[in-house]
């Protein structure tokens, strides 16, 4: 067992100890609430913690590759659910005689995802190719700022062309506002949509462990994030490889944008800042470059924001966690799942 | 000789300091800080209006500048006022982000020399940040939704803004008590859950809401929850699903669709009730909620006649900014019948405005008290209907 495996088992292990300690409080001494607002609250984080997930493998992997924080991310996430707000507005919106109940909510919910991955993906290669391309070889604050312009850049772009008006897919409406209860009618409430969206962001997540693992794309992401000039020399195209990457990312972001407007209901052209700085976090809690990381991370932050919001107050659930962020930082540096950079001495 | 030239410059910066503080004691600029500056009216007359175009307020900001621009257009319009034209110079106040963009804004009014007097600011936080810079240059202000009690009381806030803010909406002395009876007279509701949006608006008329409710032996939890947050969720989870009514005096109303939405998403049919703050029809229409508001007579020719210039969104949190627009306009009109007006003119005669009904959006007549206050209206309550429309209730 190589010295990081076990380090990130023993990071683990802590987690586990630390999530099984704060259970074992809030079920059963816990003065307020009781197992049915914790175990809420848990599911409720796990969804939210879902959509952080999918962001923050956008960073993680652009990170992989290129050693790049690609602030713009946040940003292709907003595109992605404006992408989405078009084809559901082209429909004539959620409550258009057109979108029959049920599976007919369903087969549009589908086209919102398909446009809006589609859409993003090729938002993100095209930020690749004109505004980070050109800079690679720059030192890595050229591409740093480069990213912050192009995250303004999108924002005001879609003030000006969606103006600055919250916009709703009315997400219940389109799927249900059913779900299921367990414990009975005063227990655990999981919503539908809020099943869906779990179970499409870990297929996702399982569809890009698969390519990373097993696809020749996934090797050649492999191997130019390991050594990009060898890469080069072995046959792989560097620049093919990383537009890939930036394609798949950003798809990615786009899903993640479609899922936080069916939940949440609120598209509007600053959405990208704030849930992309908590993709950010997940994957940095994670161990940035570490997909497995940005999992654990997405879902780590959900949960503690959940919890925060429902044991504190909204008002400290951000102080909470980057407070844990600050945390990890100082215990572990490279993040929960993250691995140690090595230095040739 | 580091030294020599360390002491001359502090010797210059000194002067240049002294210089400017006596020229801020110049008497121009004093009688321009008291707003007794005479200004050349022209053909065309200049006023502000500050509202939140931009950021998470945006949706009430557009519809105030709409409804202020509607105004100015129709005033424009008219042949005879070809010669007494108004423009309008628009400051963008973020209401929701920072009251320091209010200051700017009323800064950047307060040294126009153009600028003859105000409308707006939207939020009664915004007021209260921008009242030292709009008075202390002398400019009137006239507000079409601040709403907050303190404001006109000249003694709460330890600011006395008599004769300089004026405003087209009652205040929440008179929402709050309209609010508690409805819900506690009609509704008939025992368990309350009050929610307010850590905004000064929001958190006042919760108090004044919550206080009645009390006296009268209803069981009221108080939350609370930032205009930041996009998932109420855990929020959710802490309401009792016995709860008859939550109250939700909040000003964003996309956020109050989306509370809604995830509430009923979450398996909760709970009534929910929100302020004027949300009088939206085109956003917040969760069906079977109910809404208090400014009574906006909604058969008035020019409020159909918006309606039909805006593809049926009559916009109508915005319509008590067009009054606010026409209080202004009148006021410069008459100050500047002798082709030159002061700032301190505009606000005598925006005290003695007497505006028809007929000729009011709002459907009573705009008369003010000497606090800045209108003489008439009320609130009236609404319900939402499954089609998302507005109906009257109370």
């Amino acid at each position: 067992m190589s010295q990081n495996l076990r380090q990130q088992l023993v990071n683990l292990t802590g987690l586990g100890i630390a999530l099984l300690g704060w259970t074992l409080y809030a079920v059963y001494l816990s003065p307020t609430q009781g197992w049915t607002f914790y175990f809420q609250l848990t599911v409720n984080g796990i969804i939210l913690g879902s959509v952080y997930a999918l962001i923050a493998l956008g960073y993680t992997m652009v990170y992989g590759i290129l050693k790049l924080l690609n602030f713009a991310h946040g940003d292709v996430f907003m595109v992605g659910a404006f992408i989405a707000l078009g084809v559901l507005n082209l429909i004539g919106g959620a409550f258009s005689p057109a979108i029959p109940a049920g599976a007919g909510g369903a087969l549009i919910v589908l086209c919102m995802f398909a446009a809006a991955m589609t859409g993003s993906g090729f938002l993100g290669v095209a930020i690749e190719r004109f505004a980070y391309r050109p800079l690679r070889n720059a030192p890595r604050i050229a591409p740093l700022i480069t990213a912050l312009g192009v995250a303004f850049f999108l924002e005001n772009s879609m003030l000006l062309l969606f103006g600055s008006k919250f916009r709703t897919y009315n997400g219940f409406d389109l799927v249900s506002y059913n779900g299921i209860h367990i414990g009975g009618d005063n227990g655990v409430f999981v919503q539908y949509l809020g099943l869906m969206v779990i179970v499409s962001a870990v297929a996702l997540m399982i569809g890009l462990i698969a390519l990373v693992r097993w696809t020749q794309l996934g090797r050649a992401m492999r191997a130019v994030s390991f050594d990009r000039e060898a890469a080069a020399m072995m046959g792989i195209d560097p620049d093919r490889v990383i537009a890939g990457t930036f394609f798949i990312g950003s798809a990615l972001a786009g899903a993640a944008g479609v899922m936080f407007g069916l939940l949440y209901s609120q598209i509007y052209h600053l959405m990208g800042f704030l849930a992309g700085l908590k993709g950010f976090t997940a994957a940095v809690v994670g161990g940035i470059g570490s997909i497995p990381g940005a999992m654990l991370g997405g879902l780590l932050v959900g949960l503690v924001e959940s919890w925060a919001k429902g044991y504190l107050s909204g008002n400290v659930s951000d102080l909470v966690v980057f407070g844990i962020l600050i945390g990890i930082m100082l215990v572990r540096p490279s993040g929960l799942l993250g691995t140690p950079a090595l230095q040739k001495v | 000789m580091k030294l020599r030239i360390t002491f001359a410059a502090v010797a210059a910066l000194s002067l240049v300091v002294v210089a400017a503080a006596f020229a801020g004691s110049d008497g121009k600029a004093a009688k321009a800080a008291r707003g007794s500056a005479a200004i050349a009216c022209g053909t065309t007359r200049t006023i502000g209006v500050a509202a939140p175009i931009t950021g998470p307020a945006a949706s009430i900001g557009q519809q105030q500048l709409r409804w202020a621009q509607y105004y100015v257009k129709r005033w424009n319009a008219v042949k005879a006022n070809a010669k007494q034209k108004i423009a309008i110079v628009q400051g963008d106040t973020q209401l929701g982000v920072d009251t320091a963009f209010a200051v700017k804004v009323a800064q950047s009014f307060a040294s126009n020399a153009k600028v003859l007097g105000v409308v707006g600011p939207a939020g009664s936080q915004e007021v209260v940040a921008s009242t030292s810079a709009l008075q202390g240059k002398g400019l009137g202000f006239v507000s079409g939704s601040a709403t907050r009690v303190s404001l006109t009381d000249g003694h709460t806030d330890g600011v006395n803004r008599q004769g300089f803010f004026f405003r087209t909406v009652p205040n929440d002395n008179v929402q709050g008590p309209t609010v508690a009876n409805y819900i506690r007279l009609k509704l008939k509701a025992q368990r309350v859950v009050v929610i307010d949006d850590q905004e000064a608006y929001s958190q006042g008329l919760s108090d004044t809401v919550q206080a009645a409710l009390k006296a009268k032996g209803i069981s009221v939890t108080r939350e609370s929850v930032s205009q930041d947050t996009t998932d109420f969720s855990s929020l959710i989870a802490k309401i009792p699903g016995n709860t008859d009514v939550i109250y939700i005096p909040w000003q964003l109303s996309p956020r109050a669709q989306a509370f809604g939405q995830q509430l009923k998403g979450a398996g909760k049919n709970i009534t929910l009730f929100g302020s004027d703050g949300l009088f939206d029809p085109a956003t917040w229409k969760i069906s079977g909620s109910y809404d208090s508001f400014f009574p906006v007579d909604t058969n008035n020719p020019i409020v159909k006649a918006y309606v039909s210039a805006h593809n049926g969104d009559g916009e109508y949190f915005g319509a008590p900014t067009y009054a606010a627009t026409q209080v202004l306009v009148g006021a410069v009109t008459r100050a500047c019948a002798d082709g030159k007006a002061t700032r301190a003119e505009v606000r005598r005669q925006i005290a003695r405005t007497n505006i028809p009904a007929a000729q009011s959006v709002l459907g009573f007549r705009i008369v003010y008290q000497k606090n800045g206050e209108l003489r008439y209206g009320g609130f009236g309550v609404f319900q939402i209907q499954s089609d998302g429309t507005y109906k009257r209730v109370g």
